[in-house]
């Protein structure tokens, strides 16, 4: 737990984390050390002699001002820490997300990502306070205790001893039991919530084909698992639990019948054994509290740890000093590329001259988003090199790469600002006609005649109030107005929406000859209009050329384009024509 | 028609969390009995005696074993009332949902589903699972311990409260201030959770405008900002209740014990015998207060989740008629039919509309001119708000949806395979199918050789397929289901342009024969159709064949026209 906390924050924040802990460990302390004031004083009042308690008392009495001051300390430091401690969480989050590669982002990820951030911090927060303390002390305040005991009769003392040696023992069991049950009520959580998943997406479908009235069968059978796996969980919950309190129980009879024994057979006063058993009941209670923290603690752990992870991320290693990039040309040599352990592209080597216009074309999964994505370094190739304005992006620092590009792809965020605000990022020292052109040339202006504040209209979280299309077309300006010397774009959503469609032609039409392009073109136009037509087949490039080229050498493509032409004029039969 | 009643959350377990809590009481009494048998120990010790002390050694130990027991007990009765009380809870949610109108389904993303089912439900088991046996032993435990202090001797166990009020009195002060501070408290949280989720979703956007910095800094600023906000509202009050603590601390109320006992027993009104009780159990009070002070939170955020199970399960279904009726024929009529998602915003006007069976009608209009929304209303996606929905002469009110749905299938853009073998999805709507018919489906759907190369062929659970593959299965699904009427987006051929030709064929196949109603997005794929209802605001403002439409001077020449150039 400490080292976790060690790992998430920064060395700036260690010496708090030191003071505080020292306060919790001077805290618990002497915390035990006045109980053990309780043997003296118990001794002098059972003897009959009060008077010889009052010295003890005193002393007790400078302990517990001791205490006090400490417990004040830890509380104040630990609320302190807790802060800092999120503070740090989120100024490193931020720093390594700016380190990350852009193909971590997945939206898998960037939605975990957001709940980790959101839930995680407070529940960080929280850990010192509420956790750390309980847990220190519990650890602590015993060994003084056994330490006292031993002073004062050292078989009672050792039977704490073995008796807090046999607590650890069944801790640790009694974790690990919950641990693995708690893993199969995950795996369960997670498959049973994948099936909810589907069967909220699947609705329209599964109730148009009859499957909603008789409960749906996935569904009801992962629920039933989870249901299953929870009732498991239970028996190594509660057993864990149950190992715990018997433990501890268990020490404290087998002193209770060690101490009467020896107490009978005289070999301890009355008054000893009297004062190590009330001894002993402050030796079990901070172990109970404890075993009932675990569970809490797991839960911060847990999210500790997910912090820890997103640190651990290795984050794309940039050049010490960037290279400049030279004429605006993109060129692959002998590229391989692989998600995981499945290759995408194999020995892809390219060039787009400046200037031109390039054509990616093939079937989905052939590798042509991938071959954008490397070209902006969302990944780092496995072997080849890609390079761009004639460096290796590699040799390029981000910021000298992302000014040589602007990017039109699929998945497309607003942030929660107006129009002209979304459109602005792109360039945000451009002035106000730049701003109103790129809309315009986009057709952006079409959308905020729609919208009641027209320009100021707020788009909402990640541009939830317009339609896909419009969201794309609001991307579409964002990247003109950046109007960076090399343009990727990719058609595949433009083809459904014909305002879209118009505003993709417009943007093309406006970059063609005075930027260099790499469309993954869909639009048998934009096909036909490229200075350059590569296709792709299963992450290879199987023929490259114009146009007219292609289609005279009567390959891949030439089929290709007989198929989308004969798919182009397909219409739908009614009944009168049937 | 009956509204069904709304749904008692606890209902189920009611019963059982009373055994938890009693055994659970049980169990906090049974804790206090070794503390007694320790001080009769004493007692008997420091008196020289040598009997009976085996007697209170078994006590002990029999009400350690008691309490394990009665511990381990309620434990497990609660946490199996948690269990099946989530099953119940989330298997009620998904029928529940399984009768809601499909366009709840448009307003609440999949995220909030399972949010709902998963998340919130386990939200609860705090609540159920511990809530109640933490109440239940924070109140036992101190109320018996101190009957039994007082009837030991009063006055010590006033002594040994002393600091108790001291502790409250701050505590209540302090909670007036966090309630005040609450709402900024949350709106702080609001504003840095905000910046949390637009940062990490739009970090790739600020990457590639090489804004990164700014972004970082912008973030780095709401955190501190919040840290420092939180800083100045709750430190003061993390050093008053640091303060009050020390009042409540074992040591602290140990010395006062020690001390007032130690002057009792010298003035001769105390025996030492009878000053253990205080040592032993004195000391625990506060205790219990913090213990619930910690599980106040998990209770807060377990209520809130509970609240929204509750709002889910009570989400209105779709009514259905008590004596659902039959339809006759496949005619298809909207009258006068008026709808919107919102009270005041219709996105339909009046629309009048007839499907003659075994016809194509085609929706063509601008984006957001309703197309898609009147085509919607026909599955029951939504009701309309005026007017009717006719099939076969029958509101598709007044049918069982059951009946609804063997009359009408769907074939969208957004195809769904769900994750079992593509067997199964082909025969979602008729699970008697035969191999056979699954078979012939997949190859007028043009699938089947597709089918045939993967790794399990009809059997492979979860196939990779390109989008245009997974349309043709989805084909295939609406040919074997073999609905006499077919709700089309003709998007659907265009999902994957690189086998467009094939889904195209497949979706011709599917077609013939049928009444059709297609939202189409481009003019030429529906010249052919047999009527073309041109849809601008909401309302139909033409509604003819192609050559007709195209002759006259109207929208649909304009936009005939706005097209023509690709």
């Amino acid at each position: 737990m400490i080292r976790l906390l060690s790992a998430v924050s920064d060395a700036r924040r260690a010496g708090a984390v030191r003071r505080y802990l020292a306060a919790l460990f001077a805290f618990a302390l002497a915390q035990g050390a006045a109980y053990a004031l309780l043997v003296p004083i118990l001794r002098a009042l059972f003897a009959g002699e009060p008077s010889r308690a009052w010295p003890w008392i005193l002393a007790l009495g400078w302990a517990a001002v001791v205490c006090a001051v400490l417990q004040y300390t830890q509380a104040v430091l630990g609320f302190g820490v807790g802060l800092d401690l999120s503070r740090a969480l989120y100024h490193r989050l931020g720093d390594t997300l700016a380190g990350l590669p852009l193909g971590w982002f997945s939206t898998d990820r960037t939605g975990r990502l957001g709940r980790m951030v959101t839930q995680g911090v407070t529940q960080v927060m929280g850990v010192p306070a509420h956790l750390l303390q309980p847990l220190v002390t519990a650890y602590v305040t015993p060994a003084v205790v056994v330490l006292v005991t031993l002073a004062t009769d050292w078989r009672l003392g050792l039977a704490l001893a073995v008796g807090g040696a046999l607590l650890a023992g069944t801790y640790r069991i009694a974790a690990g039991l919950t641990g693995r049950a708690d893993r199969a009520v995950d795996d369960a959580g997670v498959t049973a919530g994948g099936r909810v998943v589907e069967y909220a997406r699947a609705q329209a479908v599964l109730r148009a084909f009859g499957r909603t009235s008789g409960g749906y069968a996935q569904l009801d059978d992962a629920l039933r698992a989870q249901h299953r796996a929870g009732r498991r969980l239970i028996t190594g919950t509660v057993s864990g639990q149950a190992m715990n309190a018997l433990a501890v129980q268990a020490t404290y009879t087998a002193v209770l019948v060690l101490g009467v024994r020896l107490a009978l057979s005289g070999t301890i006063g009355a008054a000893d054994l009297v004062a190590v058993l009330v001894l002993a009941t402050r030796f079990t209670e901070p172990l109970v509290l404890a075993a009932d923290l675990g569970g809490a603690l797991r839960i911060g752990a847990n999210s500790l740890r997910r912090f820890a992870d997103v640190f651990a991320t290795p984050t794309m290693p940039e050049p010490a000093e960037s290279a400049v990039p030279g004429a605006p040309t993109v060129e692959l040599r002998g590229v391989a590329f692989g998600y995981d352990d499945r290759p995408v592209l194999r020995d892809v080597s390219l060039t787009v001259p400046a200037g031109t216009m390039t054509a990616l074309v093939g079937a989905s999964g052939s590798g042509k988003t991938t071959v954008t994505r490397l070209i902006a370094r969302f990944f780092d190739v496995d072997a080849g090199s890609v390079l761009v304005g004639g460096h290796d992006v590699r040799d390029l620092s981000t910021e000298a790469l992302m000014g040589q590009l602007s990017m039109v792809f699929q998945d497309v965020y607003l942030f929660d600002d107006t129009i002209l605000g979304n459109i602005r990022v792109g360039r945000p020292a451009a002035t106000d006609a730049e701003v109103a052109d790129a809309a315009r040339l986009a057709r952006v202006d079409e959308i905020a005649a729609r919208l009641p504040d027209g320009w100021d209209t707020r788009v909402g979280e990640g541009g939830t109030r317009l339609s896909g299309g419009e969201r794309q077309r609001v991307s579409i300006a964002r990247a003109l107005l950046k109007d960076a010397p090399i343009v990727l774009l990719d058609e595949a959503t433009a083809a459904l929406d014909a305002r879209n469609d118009a505003a993709v032609s417009a943007a093309l039409r406006s970059l063609a000859g005075r930027r260099t392009l790499l469309v993954i073109a869909h639009r048998l136009a934009t096909i036909a209009a490229a200075d350059q037509i590569v296709f792709l087949r299963d992450g290879r490039i199987a023929e490259v050329g114009t146009h007219p080229e292609l289609l005279a050498a009567g390959g891949d493509y030439a089929r290709f384009w007989a198929e989308r032409n004969r798919a182009g004029g397909w219409r739908l039969a009614g009944a009168g024509e049937r | 028609m009956s509204t069904l009643p709304t749904f008692d959350v606890w209902r189920p377990v009611r019963v059982r969390l009373w055994v938890a809590g009693l055994l659970q009481a049980v169990s906090s009494a049974a804790g206090l009995v070794p503390y007694l048998a320790v001080v009769e120990l004493a007692r008997r010790l420091l008196a020289g005696g040598r009997t009976g002390l085996w007697t209170w050694v078994l006590v002990a130990a029999v009400a350690l074993a008691v309490r394990a027991a009665t511990t381990g007990l309620a434990l497990t009765v609660s946490h199996l009332a948690d269990a099946d009380l989530q099953y119940h809870l989330r298997s009620g949610i998904a029928r529940r949902l399984g009768t809601v109108p499909l366009g709840w389904f448009t307003a609440h993303t999949s995220g909030e589903v399972k949010k709902a089912v998963q998340d919130d439900v386990h939200s609860m088991h705090s609540l159920v699972a511990h809530a109640a046996l933490d109440i239940v032993a924070a109140a036992v435990t101190p109320v018996l311990a101190l009957g039994y202090l007082f009837w030991v001797d009063w006055r010590m166990a006033l002594v040994t409260t002393a600091t108790l009020p001291v502790y409250l009195t701050v505590y209540a002060v302090l909670v007036g201030g966090y309630q005040k501070k609450m709402a900024e408290m949350n709106a702080a949280i609001g504003r840095i959770n905000t910046a949390a989720v637009e940062f990490v979703s739009g970090i790739a956007v600020v990457k590639t405008f090489g804004g990164t910095r700014r972004a970082s800094s912008r973030f780095a600023a709401a955190a501190d900002d919040f840290a420092d906000r939180f800083r100045s509202w709750v430190g003061p009050m993390t050093r008053w209740e640091g303060a009050a603590q020390t009042t409540l601390m074992p040591v602290t109320v140990l010395t006062v014990v020690l001390a007032a006992g130690t002057a009792m027993i010298g003035s001769g009104t105390l025996t030492p015998a009878n000053l253990l009780p205080f040592v032993l159990l004195g000391l625990g009070f506060g205790q219990p207060l913090l213990t619930l002070g910690f599980g106040a939170a998990a209770l807060r955020e377990a209520r809130a989740a509970a609240t929204r199970v509750r709002t889910t399960l009570d989400t209105p279904p779709l009514p259905v008629p008590a004596t659902p009726r039959v339809p006759d024929g496949h005619e298809i009529t909207f009258r006068n039919v008026t709808f919107g998602y919102a009270a005041d915003a219709p996105v339909l006007h009046d629309v009048s509309l007839t499907l003659r069976p075994g016809t194509v009608t085609a929706l063509v209009g601008p984006s957001g001119s309703g197309k898609s929304t009147l085509a919607r209303l026909l599955p029951r996606f939504f009701d309309p708000d005026s007017g009717t929905v006719t099939l076969g002469g029958v509101d598709v009110r007044d049918m069982d949806p059951a009946e609804l749905y063997r009359h009408v299938g769907l074939v969208f853009q957004d195809v769904q395979l769900l994750r079992t073998s593509v067997r199964d999805n082909i025969r979602l709507g008729r699970p008697d199918a035969a191999d056979d018919e699954v078979r012939a489906a997949a190859k007028a759907a043009q699938i089947h050789d597709r089918i045939t190369e993967l790794p399990d062929g009809y059997d492979t659970v979860d196939p990779v397929l390109s989008g245009g593959e997974a349309q043709r299965v989805s084909i295939a699904r609406a040919l074997l289901a073999d609905t006499p009427v077919l709700v089309l987006d003709e998007a659907t051929a265009y999902a994957d342009p690189e086998c467009e030709a094939a889904v195209q064929d497949a979706l011709s196949t599917l077609v013939a024969g049928r009444t059709v109603l297609v939202i189409a997005h481009r003019l030429h794929t529906v010249t052919g159709a047999d009527q073309i209802a041109v849809l601008d605001d909401g309302r139909i403002v033409q509604c003819g064949r192609h050559p007709d439409l195209l002759a006259a001077d109207g929208l649909y020449r304009r936009l005939w026209d706005s097209l023509e150039d690709r």
